[in-house]
C-alpha cells in the first residue's frame, strides 16, 4: 500500500538546520492499522505529513500504491490526496463558521460531484460516526469527541485507501478516546481502510496491528501485535 | 462551490458588510464619474456645427449709445472690410459671440407651449462666417428682414423641441400676434459654448438693434503683422473707437478649461478615493488570510490544489463585491427611470456596465496578491500552527 525508502528530512531555517526523519523506511500493508509512538518533538507528524503527500521529504522515496510520488504537479498530488488519503488531526481542524454536515462535505467539494450526491454521502458518512443527528449542528456546539467523530466522517467521506491519524485521542478523555478508538477499528476490519494514527497511549497501540517506535528522527523498534 | 462560499460569506456577515459598503459606496462614485464621462464625451464627439478655424471674434466699441449712429459706424466698417482680400466673410452679432462669456437666452411659444432658448441676433452673413450648414431651408437674407415677420433659423434640437419629430419646421410662425417670427431655415447642431457642449436648442435672429460685436473670417495665411494691422485701420475708422481682436479658437480652448479643469480634479479626487477604497479591501484580505492559514491548510490537505485555494479567495472576494454592487445597481438604475436629468439612458447604461466593471477588477485586482499568499501556504505548517 505505502512504502517510504530512506526518507530524510530536514528543516532548515535562518539560523538552524533540524534533522527531523532520519534514514526512515518503512511498509505499510493494504489493511494494515499501523501505529506510531514517540517523545514530542520525535518527528511524528513530519512522518504523517510525508506520507499523506502534504510535505516533500529532503530525500528518500514515497510509494502509494505502486507509484512513486516524485515530480508530481501540484494539481496532481492534490488530487492524489483528495481521493486516496483521509486525514484527522488532533485539533480536529473543522471549519466553525460551517455546520457539521458541509464540514464533512469538504473534500468532496474538491470532486466533480452533484451537490446531492455530496449530502448523500456526508449523510452516510455522518451516520458511520453515530452523528446523524448533529448535522445541522455547528463544531461550537459540539463536544471533543463529537468533533473528532465530525473529522472522522470528513476523512472517509471520499472513501479513502489510507487514513492518516495524527494523535487523534490526544484531546479527549479516556472514554472519548475509546469511542474513536472504535470507529477507526471498524474502519479498518469493515473497509479494509489502511490506517496510520500518531498516539501517545500505549494501550490505543497494543489494539492496532503494528506498533512503530521513533526516537530523534530514526525509528527504534517495531512491534507485531496482529496481522492484518 | 457558489452556495458553500456564500455560507461562510454569511457567517461572517459583520466583517464582509462593511466590505459591501465600501464597495457600494465606491460603485456609486464609479457611476457618477462614469456617467460624467460618458456624457461628456458624447457631447465632445459630436458635430459642433461651426468651424472656428481662421474666425476672429472682434470686439467694438464705438463709444457712442445712438442708435442711428453706430447703424452708420457698421455700415462704416462693412465698406472698409468688404475692401480687404484677407477678410473673406464677416458679420455683425449680438455680444454672445461663440466661446464668449456671454449669453442669452429666450422663450419661444408654439401653440401654447414654451420653450427656452439660447437666442443670438446676426446677419445674414453669419452662416458663411462660421462655416454653418443649412439642414432644412436656408439662412435669412436681407430681403427677409424688410417683411411684416421677421425671420429666424433655429437648430435641430430647438424644432423637435418646438414642433416635434414628424412636423416640418421650415414655414412655422412662432411667437404671439405683436411678436411673431418665422422660421426659414434649420441647422443640425450649434454648439456654440464649448467642445463639450449638450446639443441644445439655439435660434438666430436678424434684428438689427442687438448688434454689437463681430466675426470675420479671414484667409488662412492671415499672418499677426495683418492682425494688428486689421485692428488698427479699424480704430482710425473712427474718433474714439477701440477694437480688439480674440481668435475664436482660442476662445474655445479657453472654455473648454472651464470645463475639463474641473472634471479632472474630480477624477483625481474620486481616484483617490477609490484607491483608498481599494487598499482597504486589500488590508482586510489580508487579514482574512492570515487568520485563516489553518483553514487553507486544511482544504490544501482535503485536496485542494493551489489554483483552487486561489480562484477560491477571488470567489469570495468577487462575491462579496458582487453584493456591494448589486445593492449600487438597485439606486443607479433609479437615475434613468426617475429622468431627473436631460441625460439620454444610454449614457447611464454604459456608466453601470463601465462602473460593474471596474469594481470587479478592482476586486480582483486587491484579492489577486493575497489570495496569491494563501495558495503558497505551506500545508503541513498551516495545520501545525493551529
Ligand atoms: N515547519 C517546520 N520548520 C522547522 N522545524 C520544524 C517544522 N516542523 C517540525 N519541525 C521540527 O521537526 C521536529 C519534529 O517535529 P514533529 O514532526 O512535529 O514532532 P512530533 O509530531 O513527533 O511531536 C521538531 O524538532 C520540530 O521542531
Ligand atoms: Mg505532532
Amino acid at each position: 500500500m505505502l512504502s517510504l525508502s530512506h526518507i530524510e528530512k530536514i528543516y532548515r531555517t535562518d539560523t538552524v538546520e533540524t534533522l527531523a526523519l532520519n534514514n526512515i523506511s518503512l511498509e505499510v500493508a493494504k489493511g494494515e492499522f499501523l501505529s506510531i509512538m514517540g517523545p514530542s518533538g520525535c518527528g511524528k507528524s513530519t512522518l504523517l505529513n510525508i506520507m499523506g503527500l502534504l510535505d516533500e521529504p529532503t530525500s528518500g522515496q514515497v510509494t502509494i500504491e505502486n507509484q512513486v510520488i516524485h515530480g508530481y504537479s501540484d494539481k496532481a498530488l492534490s488530487q492524489f490526496r483528495n481521493e486516496k488519503i483521509g486525514f484527522i488531526f488532533q485539533s480536529y481542524h473543522l471549519i466553525n463558521d460551517l455546520p457539521v454536515l458541509d464540514n464533512v462535505e469538504l473534500p468532496l467539494l474538491y470532486r466533480r460531484v452533484s451537490s446531492k450526491e455530496r449530502r448523500k454521502l456526508a449523510t452516510e458518512a455522518l451516520e458511520k460516526v453515530g452523528l446523524s443527528n448533529r448535522m445541522k449542528h455547528y463544531p461550537t456546539q459540539l463536544s471533543g469527541g463529537q468533533k473528532q467523530r465530525v473529522a472522522i466522517a470528513r476523512a472517509i467521506v471520499g472513501r479513502p485507501e489510507l487514513i492518516l491519524a495524527d494523535e487523534p485521542t490526544g484531546n479527549l478523555d479516556s472514554a472519548m478516546g475509546h469511542e474513536i478508538m472504535e470507529i477507526l477499528e471498524q474502519l479498518n476490519t469493515a473497509d479494509r481502510t489502511t490506517i496510520v494514527m500518531v498516539t501517545h497511549d500505549e494501550g490505543m497501540a497494543k489494539r492496532t496491528h503494528r506498533l512503530v517506535r521513533l526516537f530523534d528522527g530514526a525509528l527504534v523498534s517495531s512491534n507485531q501485535f496482529y496481522t492484518a | 462551490m457558489f452556495t458553500h462560499i456564500l455560507k461562510l460569506i454569511w457567517k461572517k456577515k459583520k466583517s464582509n458588510f462593511l466590505m459591501m459598503l465600501e464597495i457600494f459606496v465606491s460603485f456609486l462614485i464609479l457611476f457618477a464619474v462614469w456617467s460624467l464621462s460618458i456624457y461628456t464625451y458624447r457631447n465632445y464627439v459630436k458635430p459642433s456645427g461651426l468651424k472656428a478655424e481662421n474666425v476672429w471674434a472682434v470686439y467694438i466699441n464705438f463709444n457712442t449709445q445712438n442708435d442711428t449712429i453706430r447703424g452708420e459706424y457698421r455700415e462704416l466698417v462693412r465698406r472698409h472690410l468688404s475692401n480687404i482680400k484677407e477678410v473673406e466673410h464677416f458679420s455683425f452679432s449680438s455680444g454672445n459671440l461663440p466661446f464668449s462669456f456671454s449669453s442669452s437666452n429666450r422663450d419661444f411659444e408654439y401653440e401654447g407651449k414654451n420653450t427656452l432658448s439660447d437666442y443670438i441676433n446676426v446677419e445674414p452673413s453669419y452662416a458663411p462666417t462660421l462655416g454653418i450648414e443649412m439642414l432644412a431651408g436656408r439662412w435669412f437674407t436681407y430681403e427677409d428682414t424688410i417683411g411684416k415677420i421677421d425671420p429666424i433659423v433655429i437648430t435641430r434640437r430647438m424644432a423637435e423641441n418646438l414642433f416635434g419629430n414628424k412636423e416640418e419646421a421650415v414655414g412655422k410662425i412662432v411667437g404671439l400676434e405683436n411678436n411673431q417670427q418665422k422660421v426659414v431655415g434649420v441647422i443640425d447642431y450649434f454648439r456654440h459654448k464649448s467642445s463639450f457642449q449638450a446639443d441644445e436648442n439655439c435660434v438666430f435672429a436678424a434684428s438689427e438693434s442687438w448688434l454689437s460685436d463681430m466675426l470675420i473670417k479671414v484667409a488662412p495665411d492671415a499672418t499677426p503683422e495683418f492682425e494688428a494691422g486689421l485692428a488698427r485701420s479699424m480704430q482710425q475708422l473712427g474718433k474714439d473707437w477701440t477694437v480688439e481682436i480674440q481668435h475664436l479658437d482660442d476662445m474655445r480652448r479657453t472654455q473648454d478649461k472651464t470645463i475639463w479643469v474641473p472634471i479632472l480634479i474630480l477624477f483625481i479626487v474620486c481616484g483617490f478615493l477609490v484607491f483608498n477604497v481599494g487598499l482597504g479591501l486589500f488590508g482586510i484580505l489580508f487579514q482574512n488570510i492570515n487568520r485563516r492559514k489553518g483553514e487553507i491548510g486544511l482544504r490544501r490537505a482535503l485536496g485542494a490544489s493551489k489554483s483552487q485555494i486561489w480562484t477560491y479567495f477571488v470567489g469570495e472576494t468577487l462575491v462579496i463585491a458582487g453584493f456591494g454592487v448589486f445593492l449600487g445597481l438597485f439606486f443607479a438604475v433609479q437615475l434613468p427611470l426617475l429622468n431627473a436629468l436631460d441625460v439620454e439612458s444610454a449614457v447611464y447604461g454604459w456608466a453601470m456596465l463601465l462602473a460593474v466593471l471596474s469594481i470587479l477588477a478592482m476586486a480582483v485586482g486587491c484579492a489577486f496578491y493575497p489570495s496569491r499568499q494563501a495558495a503558497a501556504i505551506y500545508p503541513a505548517t498551516a495545520l501545525h500552527e493551529e
